[in-house]
């Protein structure tokens, strides 16, 4: 614990240190960085030490007169895991990607946000009172808020941070009204499993929803996602991949780790989170399939994963409502390995995702192209993410994934609703695998292959070496756990070890469970990888006397063929976004086309929205305006009627009282 | 029975119903000078049937100093810069707000024995005037549209304020202190508003608040 500290000190350092060199921004990104990968290591040797001894270390700060109560045990340990490992490639990458050139002072202070940042997300999971998580979380809300202004001289930036500040502190009022509950029931704020126990049902499901309306937002849970889609294209790349990847899945550690204090099995509270969870799953993913901007549409796989990863959450619930605790133990575990995969592959695509955007100034997926030519590792990275989000072997994705199947699957023993729901969360799995495929062919094909669709992108070149490396190291990552997932699958079913509840069900597990599952697992991947290995030994000698050659596209009539004339990512998209056309509100607009013998020049567009953005405008901020401007006679500008209101408010007051 | 205090509350309320009626400003000072000396005496007077420090004494004497003579003073350079001597479109009338000045004193009445807090040894009168003095400087903000004026009413709020503390506190350093903190303020409010009533009456020709209105968004 000590050691983790000490760690989180230097981060913090290795965001103060740099301001002192504002005039040399290349010097204090060099210096920002590597205090932080110290910082992380140390972060990393503290968490190696507290898995080993496998006891829950406390620490009481004073502060205020409150006194702050930070404790590592095993869940907290398994969500700084992540926070170690991204944190450090974040910065190694934001170093060559941020432009020093243009602004000098803004890169440096960003800096000590994104320090602050990290360490907030550190704090979090180790908070163990009201008090000390409500400042992590604020500070973490407030650090990222900053960051997503990065850019604020573009409107769209200051909207999408606006939104953001609108969401986080919205969600944690959530939050609050949910800790308020629980310190007037309990009259502490410490975070007590055993005081918790003793509540009434009533007030933990109500506890429970409205800490998950808050956490919920600010993990990305549909409905309350609508701030996410708008905050990670306007934040600069690495910072996406950090909130993305890392900040969001703090929501999912919000939401168990009330589930885990309130210490409640009934069958409810697994019925919200896999319903929850199969809704932003399968709208993250149909929404993805609609978006043209590429950052746009990996915020809405966040979306979706977050969605595999309350499946997964929620049928370890289900589990333990019904005294299943192959299902429960299996269920936590693929949705916490999960957490850890997404933030890896879901890194590795926003630092793609940035590179591409570095090279060719835009994000919009229709107008790139042929990169996989001119930015190979970029693009081969981009590929080993595609497959890792999609869930397929013999990458991790397919790991946490297929955890959840077997735990889906051993609830097909339930019966009633709940059997219903297992069902509904099978074929939700099944679906959001499939439809993730098209996604990411759809990205990988238009952006990558094919030929450049405009000028942007025929003249794009490769990243710079330090962001080529951050995204190597994470493509091995994933490989490395989709090839060796025995040790993963051990530290994801490890952070159940401290979870009350859990402790029994682990010692009914079966002893050699998991090292069966992760053996078949690695089976399976070195299957896959010798598959394609021979496949391609097979296409190279197929094609090793043809000579390979460029020509012309068959004509079709078009004797202009040009590269403009290549498949689009909305046409590849369409069919299906059409299927979900009730719950993705697309709409397309096509003019000139048609309307003489001749045609001429026509012009098509289209968009995808957000249902819940629609539905909130019309539910919310509608009739909000509407109020406000039927009120407006009372901002009149006359400040004697304002000493009035003054005035009468005092006399309402004494008379009252 | 009635006493030197007693008779000293009495101008107070009769300050406060005057200013009500007077429109000219120059004659509003002057009674905010009267009535800054009457309420800056009545603490004295008070512990006068007690004992008296020196200490308490000195800063009486400066208490004196600021509310009869400074700010008094400052307005009325205020006044001679402008060109403007009188309230010519009260929002509510003279008449209408001596009617409402004397139908304050009775809710003042209703409230100090609604409040209930009058020390022993003070007299209820003292609570009372307070009450009225305050609510009449609110109301002169409310009903009078010249800046000058509003500046005015707050400093009656201001002088209300001080004889609520005075009704309220027997110990009379610590009043003293905690009335020198809105002393300070009251002369920096009047500072600030000197400024805008000169930004006003650069911006449009006058020096009537109603003309902010065209300021709201």
């Amino acid at each position: 614990m000590n050691v983790l500290l000490f760690g989180l000190f230097v981060i913090l350092l290795g965001g103060v240190l740099p301001q002192a060199f504002v005039r040399r921004p290349g010097a204090a990104l060099r210096l920002h960085t590597l205090l932080l990968a110290a910082g992380s290591l140390c972060g990393l040797v503290g968490l190696f030490q507290a898995w080993q001894s496998g006891v829950t270390q406390a620490l009481s700060i004073p502060w205020l007169g409150f006194s702050l109560l930070l404790s590592l045990d095993s869940l907290a340990g398994f969500f700084l895991l992540p926070v170690f490992l991204i944190a450090p490639l974040t910065a190694l990458y934001g170093y060559q990607y941020l432009d020093t050139t243009q602004h000098s002072l803004r890169p440096v202070a960003g800096c000590f946000f994104f320090n602050l940042l990290i360490c907030a997300m550190a704090l979090v999971p180790l908070a163990a009172d009201m008090i000390a998580f409500v400042v992590a979380w604020e500070l973490m809300s407030f650090a990222s808020f900053i960051l997503v202004l990065y850019d604020w001289e573009e409107p769209q930036s200051r909207r999408a941070a606006h939104i953001y500040l609108l969401f986080s502190q919205s969600g944690a009022f959530a939050v609050f009204a949910a800790f308020g509950l629980l310190f007037a029931a309990t009259g502490s704020f410490v975070f007590s499993a055993t005081a918790f126990a003793a509540l009434p049902q009533g007030v933990k499901l109500a506890a429970f929803v409205l800490a998950l309306l808050g956490f919920g937002s600010k993990a990305g849970l549909m409905p309350l996602h609508i701030w996410l889609p708008h905050a990670h294209p306007a934040a600069p790349s690495h910072v996406s991949a950090l909130m993305s990847g890392v900040m969001i899945k703090l929501g999912v550690y919000g939401i168990l780790r009330m589930y885990f204090l309130l210490g409640d099995h009934s069958p409810i509270f697994a019925w919200i989170i896999l319903v929850l969870g199969i809704v932003s799953g399968i709208l993250g993913v149909a929404y993805a399939l609609a978006k043209h901007d590429i950052k746009r549409f990996l915020a809405y796989h966040s979306i979706e994963n977050i969605g595999i990863i309350l499946i997964g959450c929620g049928l370890g619930m289900l589990g333990l409502a019904t005294d299943e605790p192959i299902m429960a133990v299996l269920g936590f575990t693929g949705g916490l390995l999960h957490v850890l995969n997404h933030a890896i592959y879901k890194s590795l695509l926003f630092f793609c995702a940035g590179a591409v955007h570095r090279a060719t100034a835009t994000r919009t997926i229709d107008i790139l192209g042929g990169l996989m030519r001119r930015m190979p590792i970029t693009g081969r990275s981009f590929l080993t993410g595609s497959a890792a989000i999609s869930g397929l072997p013999p990458l991790n994705g397919f790991v946490s994934e297929f955890l959840i199947y077997y735990a889906a699957f051993l609830g097909l023993r339930q019966d009633g609703f709940n059997l219903m729901l297992v069902v509904a969360a099978i074929i939700a799995l099944a679906m959001i695998g499939g439809l993730a495929t098209a996604c990411f062919t759809k990205a990988t094909g238009i952006v990558f292959l094919g030929e450049p669709r405009s000028a942007q992108a025929s003249k794009a070149t490769e990243a710079p070496p330090a962001m080529r490396a951050t995204m190597l190291i994470l493509s091995v990552l994933c490989l490395c756990i989709g090839f060796f997932p025995g040790p993963f699958i051990q530290a994801a079913f490890a952070a159940l070890r401290d979870l009350g509840p859990m402790a029994s069900s682990l010692s009914l597990l079966p002893g050699d469970l998991l090292t069966k599952i992760s053996r078949n697992l690695t089976l399976i991947a070195w299957l896959f990888a010798a598959l394609f290995l021979g496949l391609s030994a097979l296409r190279r000698r197929a094609y090793r006397n043809k000579s390979v050659e460029r020509g012309p596209t068959w004509g079709c009539g078009f004797t202009q063929g040009n590269s403009r004339i290549q498949y689009t990512g909305s046409s590849y998209a369409m069919s299906t976004v059409n299927f979900f056309r009730p719950l993705v509100l697309s709409r397309s607009q096509c003019t000139g086309l048609a309307q003489k013998l001749l045609p001429a020049s026509a012009e098509y567009s289209s968009k995808a929205e957000d249902l819940a953005e629609v539905g909130l405008q019309h539910l919310l901020s509608r009739p909000v305006l509407w109020l406000a401007q039927k009120l407006r006679w009372i901002q009149h500008g006359r400040i004697q009627s304002y000493i009035a209101y003054i005035v009468l408010t005092i006399i309402v007051v004494l008379l009252l009282a | 029975m009635i006493g030197g205090i007693e008779i000293f509350l009495a101008v107070i309320l009769l300050t406060v119903l005057f200013s009500l009626t007077s429109s000219r400003i120059m004659s509003l000072i002057k009674l905010m000078a009267l009535q800054g000396a009457l309420v800056s005496l009545i603490p004295v007077l008070l512990e006068l049937e007690s004992k008296l420090h020196a200490g308490g004494l000195i800063l009486f004497t400066v208490m004196l100093t600021i509310k009869a003579l400074i700010i008094p003073g400052l307005l009325y350079f205020a006044l001679t810069r402008m060109a403007i001597m009188r309230e010519v479109e009260p929002l509510i009338g003279y008449h209408s707000s001596v009617a409402a000045g004397l139908g304050l004193i009775l809710v003042a009445a209703y409230i100090a024995r609604q409040l209930n807090i009058a020390v022993e040894g003070v007299q209820p009168l003292v609570l009372i005037t307070a009450i009225t003095t305050l609510g009449g400087g609110l109301f002169l903000m409310m009903s009078r549209s010249k800046a000058l004026t509003q500046v005015i009413g707050y400093l009656m709020l201001d002088n209300g304020i001080y004889l609520m503390g005075t009704a309220l506190t027997r110990e009379t350093r610590s009043i003293y202190l905690v009335e020198f903190g809105v002393l300070l303020d009251l002369l920096v409010a009047v500072m600030i508003m000197g400024i805008i009533l000169n930004n006003i009456s650069k911006t449009f020709d006058d020096v009537d608040t109603l003309d902010l209105e065209q300021l709201k968004d």
